[in-house]
């Protein structure tokens, strides 16, 4: 069985549901308890004056004993003469009172053959005694109601406990939600922003504080990397300028073929590291968020139209097909630049892994839910589903072997997504082994204007 | 020709020299900002080359001054500061043209001609090198009398290596000049090749004399001069 679980918020309005009852049905025990205490104090007291009244008439006046009843509502007692009946009022005849047990001075309680409650009690002198009684059900019905309203009273105020808990931790426990939205939301790009520190002195603030300090050393330590990315890419600008201009140099001067081969060749190289340290700055520059995308009003097609024109050669060479299908004008929000680069990327990608003679398709369409979408279709050898999560990686390669001799850096892809996110898009790939990839940008489209 | 370089590394000052040297360019070199407006300011030069990132007086600050003095010698930044504001602001304090570090030397040499040319504009409507010949008017070009078969691509690379005749040309200059290209990519870089080997099939296979040579790690050059 699976343990049961509890929100915070349930548990604090169970435990306060349960302090609270156990605090309301003790004092409610307590209270019980003291008023029956009291009306039976007041019941006994009234007894003795009782018993006192009729010992007095007894001794004084015995003839006017039948009389009590009537004068002074005195109507259950008895007076003994040496263990002789002198005088029973009719009631505690009635009632069968003589067989109530008697202690001599304490009251005691007796219910009745007839289910009547009496509070019974004697007063012996040597030569006679007084027994009176006095009926204690008012009294135990003033505390039957008042068990019924303390019967009722508790859950219900255990209920208002439950709600008022409810509501009070649900107040109590709000930052925390607000908290746990805005920290779900943060990414590396909005590491910049922080928790609202409402009161920095209560438990919240001092928790949202702690966030913040940790998230602003974690910011540090990304604008450090950042920082050390963008130094070093500069730093080796200087050694490549000079590597660059020596090497040119000395290619158009040498005349030993052999040499200029070798230089060549470092020159080559020197190359392939100014563009990838161009394009590590380039990154860097857009993690950091120092690159705007604009948004204007694109031609998806023509823009796409651009970009195939542009490798159209490449695609020649290798004697493959571009199909460009633009059955609709398809419009988005973007910037030109950065997106016609990560077309041109996902383009030069399809014709690099397609295989001689095969076919790369570019489809655009408007899908249902407004947004522009532009298919880069080829049915080369596809991706393997464990390259699919990490060829947009930054310098991941499918086959390690083959790509370095083409000449690339790795970033292509990686850049091709960073642009169209940088644009609000995204790009989805779906692949098959055997049967081609499709790498598909979806925009938010732009309403279309005339 | 005399041109001063202001440039505080050594290597790089040193590269630039050598560089200059070889296309018979007198050369001087200032290593502060200090030295460079002193120099700029008492003797005359064709052209200042000017890093922008110099220790004491930096570049800018030393293009303004200078300008604001009445000197009129073209200059030409070279910086490894590649924020757009910065080039801007060279702009702005009156430089005339900008490289970013690391730059190709045949790059640097072919904006330097354009900027000592720039006044005395020649309208070149058509050309004839060897036997090659292209007419910018009727936007035909042929070799040894026989029409070639160009795309629009190729035969704007052809004006362009036609421009530059016996002279190297690097894959950032057609990426801009012909492609119009803002930055260089992998890709362009692709085509570039596969465009410059089309043009070579059609220009030099079917002729004996090879004009199209490729100066490995540099770029391309079209004439006669690496035969």
């Amino acid at each position: 069985m699976r343990p049961l679980f509890f929100s915070v918020r349930t548990r604090l309005t169970l435990w306060h549901a349960a302090v609270l009852t156990l605090i309301v049905c003790a004092f409610s025990a307590g209270i019980f308890l003291f008023v029956r205490v009291r009306l039976f104090a007041d019941l006994d007291a009234q007894l003795s004056r009782e018993i006192l009244a009729i010992d007095r008439v007894y001794r004084e006046e015995p003839g006017e004993l039948r009389d009590l009843a009537g004068d002074w509502g005195l109507t259950l007692f008895q007076v003994s003469e040496r263990s002789q009946l002198l005088i029973a009022t009719d009631a505690w005849q009635r009632e069968g009172l003589a067989h109530a047990p008697r202690i001599d001075g304490s009251p005691l309680s007796w219910i009745a053959p007839g289910g009547g409650r009496y509070r019974v009690q004697e007063r012996s002198a040597p030569a006679y005694s007084v027994t009176a009684a006095i009926d204690e059900s008012p009294t135990r019905r003033t505390l039957g109601v008042l068990a019924i309203i303390l019967a009722v009273g508790v859950p219900l105020a255990v209920a208002l406990a439950i709600a008022g808990g409810h509501f009070l931790a649900g107040r109590v426990l709000r930052p925390v939600g607000a908290i746990a939205e805005k920290a779900r939301r943060l990414t590396a790009e909005s590491l910049g922003e922080r928790l609202p520190v409402e009161n920095p002195r209560d438990e919240f603030g001092r928790l949202a504080t702690v966030i913040n300090d940790a998230l602003s050393r974690v910011q540090d330590s990304f604008d450090r990397l950042r920082r050390f990315t963008a130094d070093a890419s500069h730093e080796l600008r200087t050694p490549l300028t000079v590597m660059r201009s020596v090497g040119e140099v000395a290619v158009q001067r040498s005349l030993e073929p052999a040499c200029r081969n070798a230089v060549g060749r470092m020159l080559e190289q020197v190359d392939r590291l100014t563009r990838l340290v161009d394009s590590l700055l380039m990154l860097t520059r857009a993690d950091s968020g120092r690159i705007r995308a604009s948004r204007e009003t694109l031609d998806l097609g023509s823009l796409a139209a651009e970009a195939v024109d542009e490798l159209r050669v490449l695609a020649d060479e290798k004697r493959q097909t571009i199909v460009h299908h633009a059955p609709v004008p398809v419009h988005a929000l973007g910037d030109a630049v950065l997106l016609r680069q990560a077309l041109t990327n996902l383009l030069h990608n399809a014709i690099k892994y397609t295989p001689a003679g095969g076919t790369i398709r570019v489809e655009m369409a408007v899908s249902g839910s407004g947004e522009a979408t532009i298919d880069v279709r080829d049915d080369g050898p596809g991706i393997a589903a464990v390259h699919q999560q990490r060829i947009f990686e930054r310098f991941y390669r499918v086959d390690p072997g083959r790509s370095r001799e083409s000449g690339g850096v790795g970033l292509g892809l990686a850049i091709a997504r960073w642009a169209v996110e940088a644009n609000g898009g995204r790009i989805e790939l779906a692949s098959e082994e055997g049967k081609g990839s499709s790498f598909r940008v979806v925009l938010p489209a732009a309403p279309r204007t005339s | 020709m005399r041109i001063l370089v202001i440039e505080d590394d050594p290597e790089v000052a040193d590269a630039l020299r050598e560089g200059l040297e070889a296309e018979h360019i007198d050369v001087a070199v200032a290593r502060t900002g200090e030295e460079g407006f002193y120099l700029a300011n008492s003797a005359t030069y064709d052209l200042v080359l000017l890093d922008l990132m110099l220790p004491g007086r930096n570049g800018i600050d030393v293009l303004a001054t200078l300008r604001k003095r009445g000197i009129q010698t073209p200059v030409f930044i070279l910086t490894a500061k590649d924020a757009i504001e910065d080039r801007v602001l060279g702009l702005d304090q009156g430089a005339d043209d900008y490289l970013i570090k690391p730059f190709a030397f045949p790059e640097l040499l072919a904006r330097i001609r354009v900027l000592l040319r720039r006044g005395r504009a020649e309208q070149i409507l058509a050309f004839r090198h060897e036997d090659v010949e292209m007419d910018l008017v009727s936007h035909k070009a042929s070799r040894g009398g026989r029409l070639l078969d160009l795309t629009a691509k190729e035969f704007d690379m052809l004006e362009y290596m036609l421009r530059h005749w016996d002279r190297v040309v690097s894959r950032e200059m057609l990426a801009r000049d012909v492609w119009h290209a803002a930055a260089r990519a992998t890709p362009l870089d692709n085509v570039i090749d596969v465009t410059i080997a089309r043009l070579r099939r059609k220009i030099d296979d079917p002729f004996e004399a090879k004009l199209l040579h490729t100066v490995r790690g540099v770029g391309f050059l079209l004439g006669r001069k690496l035969a």
